[in-house]
């Protein structure tokens, strides 16, 4: 290979890691987490036997569905000054995809709920548990098993979508690979690189969901 | 004293429960029997308010609630009227996250707010009694159908509920497995406990109610000794769902 080339793969690889470690990793965790307790939420919102709770949760969900996350960045990042809400980008690009992921998420959650045998909740409420009870100790333990691949999914799309922080100007890893480029100009090396070090951390999460699914499997007769 | 009168359930259109006035006297077996349909099921799920009856009146002991048309009760005296009684389901409808142990400790702990060591020693207790002190820390998919059901019936018993309510606890068993679920049930029965049993087994019913009540239509249409109820009845619709059962048996 080229000295040359190599040299910038070589050059790239570190400020690629580096940013993807410091920018990328903790934008994923925190916004999946906050998005998580967000799609719970709202799916119980969405459960409810209160019209109101359920219209606010179905109104959010039908907005977040129905425009593109990028715009949504945009009007956080871009729009909201306009009203005097200024925002730094990482607090921009977290509430951008904890909404996201509440949305998402909230209708994995849901339908994980709804998977319940009605039997479950009967033999709680049999013992005398209320409804929170049996939702906290009975239901949702079973439909987290339930949710654990689809919200896989969930979360290593994000690792993927964090990349649209970029337009933001939040220095992520997609926007540290992009100014290699500028100076570079080796677009295929440097973004197949960047491609490759996101490859790893999806990776990672993939196992990750084995470990848990094989956790979570202890009870049940699969 | 437990004192049904005026129940009345409809699914839409469908009447139900019509009417349904009952007695349960305390320490005594009361067996529920009659054709699929005839409202057994609904009047026991009423029992437990995991029906709420579309009017009536249910006493457990020194709770009363009437039912009827705009009238809501709050949460806790449902509650409070739920934890009269225990629930065996037909299919068991064990926590599937819990082993044995857990199973009988969690209502325990969760509901009557007991130390986990203490609710531990009565699950313990309560698994030996129904034979499975061995199988405490097996998950219900470990355990055959039988034990499962004297699990649920552990689980039942734990929050030391006046009433016992058996909804066809052996119906979804392998017939080898029924006799473990009876044995255990006549054991109950002999100690006294008050207990309320659905079934299409009438052997139980002859050997171990002391009344027996024939239901069809959501109706009450005999009720009495298992010796009247079962050998002399005296509709000829009893007589009718009798004979159909005697066949079965037959073939």
């Amino acid at each position: 290979m080229d000295e040359r080339i190599w040299n910038i793969i070589v050059d790239s690889f570190w400020p690629l890691l580096r940013a993807g470690v410091a920018f990328t990793v903790p934008l994923t965790l925190i916004s999946f987490a906050l998005g998580l307790l967000l799609a719970v939420l709202t799916a119980l919102a969405r459960l409810s036997a209160l019209w109101p709770l359920r219209q606010i949760a179905k109104f959010y969900v039908w907005i977040i569905r129905g425009t593109p996350l990028l715009v949504q960045l945009f009007v956080i990042f871009y729009g909201l000054p306009s009203l005097g809400v200024t925002l730094n980008p990482f607090p921009a690009a977290v509430i951008g995809f904890t909404l996201s992921v509440g949305a998402y998420g909230s209708e994995i959650v849901r339908a994980a709920i709804l998977s319940i045998h009605a039997g479950q909740w009967e033999a709680a409420y049999s013992v005398g548990m209320t409804r929170m009870q049996a939702l906290r100790r009975i239901i949702l333990p079973q439909a987290s098993r339930v949710s654990v691949p689809p919200l896989a999914n969930s979360f290593i799309s994000l690792v993927k979508d964090t990349s649209l922080a970029a337009t933001i100007t939040y220095t992520e890893m997609f926007r540290t690979a992009q100014q290699i480029t500028a100076t570079t100009y080796e677009p295929l090396v440097v973004y197949v690189e960047a491609g490759l070090i996101y490859l790893f951390f999806s990776s990672l999460l993939s196992a990750l969901q084995n470990v848990l699914e094989k956790r979570l499997d202890r009870f049940s007769a699969r | 004293m437990i004192q049904v009168s005026g129940l009345h359930k409809s699914f839409g259109a469908q009447d139900v429960l019509k009417d349904v006035d009952l007695q349960i006297d305390p320490g005594k077996v009361l067996v529920i029997i009659g054709p699929s349909g005839s409202g057994k099921t609904t009047l026991l799920r009423c029992l437990n308010l995991l029906e709420t009856p579309d009017g009536g009146c249910i006493q457990i002991g020194d709770i009363s609630l009437s039912f009827g048309q705009g009238v809501k009760h709050k949460q806790s005296e449902i509650l409070a009227l739920r934890k009269k009684s225990g629930m065996v389901f037909q299919a068991y409808y064990l926590f599937p996250h819990m082993t044995a142990l857990q199973n009988v400790m969690e209502a325990q702990v969760q509901v009557q707010k007991k130390s986990k060591a203490e609710a531990r020693l009565r699950a313990e207790d309560l698994l030996d009694k129904v034979g499975l002190g061995d199988r405490k820390d097996f998950y219900p998919h470990q355990l055959s159908g039988g034990q499962q059901q004297r699990v649920g019936i552990a689980r039942a018993m734990a929050v030391s509920p006046e009433l016992l309510l058996f909804d066809e606890p052996t119906s979804a068993l392998d017939p080898e497995l029924v006799g473990e679920v009876l044995k255990v049930m006549k054991e109950l029965a002999r100690e006294g406990r008050t207990m309320v049993v659905v079934t299409h087994e009438m052997k139980f019913a002859a050997e171990v109610a002391d009344r027996v009540v024939m239901m069809d239509d959501g109706k009450i249409i005999e009720s009495g000794t298992p010796e009247r109820v079962l050998a002399h009845p005296s509709s000829e619709r009893a007589r009718a769902f009798l004979n159909r059962i005697a066949q079965k048996d037959l073939i």
